[in-house]
């Protein structure tokens, strides 16, 4: 389920050099690239948003919602530890759930942190843990013991589910005459990591970027017009 | 869909959780609910666990109050202070009775003529009353009991046998019922009791003392994680109870719909005490069976 990096990139060649424009390197696409499918990998909560709004349908592979799940549900990583049950994994994009013991902790505003420590009905439980956020990491409460209800932050058993940002893409290259040659076999490579279905989008992206690299007018408004043209039929 | 996951041997083998089937826990249905009625194209949705837990344990309470069968009992020898702590869990008692020989429990009633009140010792030089600070840390001393606890725990006892049904309580012995007619809720020999709700005891008159008591009463069901659970009959209840609340308190509801889980509510928790009143034909038709006779006692 990955977009081959190779085939993108000859493509943004074979469309950009067309009539001469101009060539893109490979360091030029690797920073494209990158920014390409950051661009549509954010676009993704953005719609699902909006799709959420809509009515869908009961056929999978036709519901917008469905089909953005299953494009995310590559980024999403499941049951990750989290060190010293504050330290978050280093490639979260977003956070999804924290749980405790096994159990669903809730998101807590710093505002509600400190009334619902009072509360009777509603102080964090081992069975209801709470976390809040701060400064880049979490910490997750639940109570003492079962003779003492006092508020108690757990440091083990602590998990998360997240989405992951997409890795650095990297079309990976041996130099043989001045030429850079692709080599597939490098230790290095790295394929798009978005689902198969963006292909041409990101090759258009791409292009919209090249254009503007290579003050190429031309070769922006042809990747500009096919995106557009990409999400009207998907969004209308 | 099979809910029983334990072996028959397993049951049947352990030495407790035995009939745990009729019940849920409110863990379970406030997981349900947040699956069931949260969501996107449902009535709820969105809501955080925090509100969902608050309503539900709301909704627990206010059940365990009216609908749900009261379960709680603590039996105690009434010691010679003839006094009683209140059960840890306590909200309010169904009945205190007293355990004859027979092993037949007499329900004790309330002596609502009497109490416990503050009083503070006297004969000393603050104010008129002559009120006393030993410590001279601003508090004015009091008397280790009322005046009042001590003559009614003073009454002695009736000499009449306690399993005697024609007498009245020993405290009204001098209304024997010829001057003004006797108070019906006086005329037993079973005892009295008061609630000094201040302190969390309950008082006993003197008659009680050494019998065994038990207090039968309800608690709102939050005490231990254990008894946080719902009798499956009045699992529907729980449902429409937090549905209801969870609407009612939100903004831009409109309000037929919250009319209506109102309705629902109640239809559901009506039919849930009525599930729970365990009204059985044969045993109905047993009691009828007296109505023709005409000396009842």
């Amino acid at each position: 389920m990955a977009v081959d990096v190779n085939k993108v990139y000859q493509r943004v060649l074979a469309i950009a050099n067309k009539e001469q424009r101009g060539y893109i390197t490979p360091q030029e696409f690797n920073i494209l690239a990158n920014q390409a499918q950051l661009d549509i990998f954010d676009q993704y909560f953005y719609d699902l948003g909006q799709f959420l709004r809509v009515h869908g349908n009961n056929t999978t592979f036709a519901d917008a919602v469905e089909m953005l799940k299953e494009k995310i549900s590559t980024f999403e990583k499941y049951n990750t530890t989290v060190g010293s049950g504050v330290t978050l994994p280093t490639d979260l994009y977003r956070l999804n759930c924290v749980r405790f013991n096994s159990v669903e902790a809730e998101l807590i505003s710093l505002k509600d942190f400190y009334r619902i420590q009072n509360s009777y009905l509603l102080s964090p439980r081992d069975e209801y843990p709470i976390y809040i956020r701060t400064e880049g990491s979490i910490k997750v409460y639940g109570h003492t013991s079962a003779t003492n209800h006092a508020l108690s932050q757990k440091v083990s058993n602590v998990a998360c589910d997240y989405i992951k940002k997409p890795s650095l893409v990297n079309w990976t290259y041996n130099v043989v005459l001045s030429n850079a040659i692709y080599n597939s076999s490098a230790s290095d490579i790295q394929h798009f990591e978005v689902h198969e279905s963006e292909e041409s989008n990101l090759v258009y992206t791409i292009l919209k970027f090249a254009g503007m690299a290579i003050k190429d007018p031309s070769v922006y408004q042809y990747g500009a017009g096919e995106e557009i043209k990409d999400i009207q039929q998907e969004k209308q | 869909m099979a809910q029983i996951s334990q072996t028959q041997a397993g049951y049947y083998g352990a030495s407790s959780g035995h009939g745990a089937y009729q019940f849920t826990s409110l863990r379970d249905i406030i997981n349900a609910f947040l699956v069931i009625y949260v969501g996107e194209d449902k009535l709820i949705s969105k809501i955080s666990k925090t509100d969902v837990r608050f309503h539900a344990q709301r909704a627990l309470q206010e059940l365990s109050f009216d609908t749900l069968k009261s379960v709680k009992s603590l039996e105690i020898e009434v010691p010679s202070t003839l006094q009683m702590s209140l059960p840890q869990d306590y909200v309010n008692y169904v009945k205190i009775t007293r355990t004859d020989s027979s092993g037949i429990e007499r329900v004790l009633y309330p002596a609502i003529n009497t109490s416990n009140p503050t009083a503070p010792l006297q004969t000393g030089s603050i104010g008129d009353e002559g009120f006393i600070d030993a410590n001279a840390d601003g508090a004015i001393d009091l008397q280790s009991e009322s005046d009042t606890w001590t003559a009614f725990k003073g009454q002695t006892g009736s000499n009449v046998g306690e399993d005697a049904y024609n007498f009245d309580t020993d405290l009204f012995d001098l209304f024997l019922g010829q001057r003004y007619g006797i108070n019906p809720a006086n005329a037993q020999i079973n005892g009295t009791f008061y609630i000094d709700e201040l302190n969390g005891k309950i008082h006993f008159g003197s008659s009680i003392a050494g019998k065994t008591v038990t207090v039968k009463y309800i608690s709102d069901s939050l005490g231990t994680d254990a008894e946080s659970r719902v009798h499956k009959f009045a699992e529907e209840a729980m449902y429409k109870c937090i549905a209801y609340a969870v609407v009612a308190n939100r903004a831009n509801m409109p309000e037929y719909v919250v009319q209506r889980l109102r309705k629902e509510k109640k239809a559901a928790t009506r039919q849930a005490k009525l599930r729970l009143s365990n009204i059985k034909l044969e045993e109905i038709s047993q009691i009828l069976r007296g109505k023709s006779k005409q000396i009842k006692h």
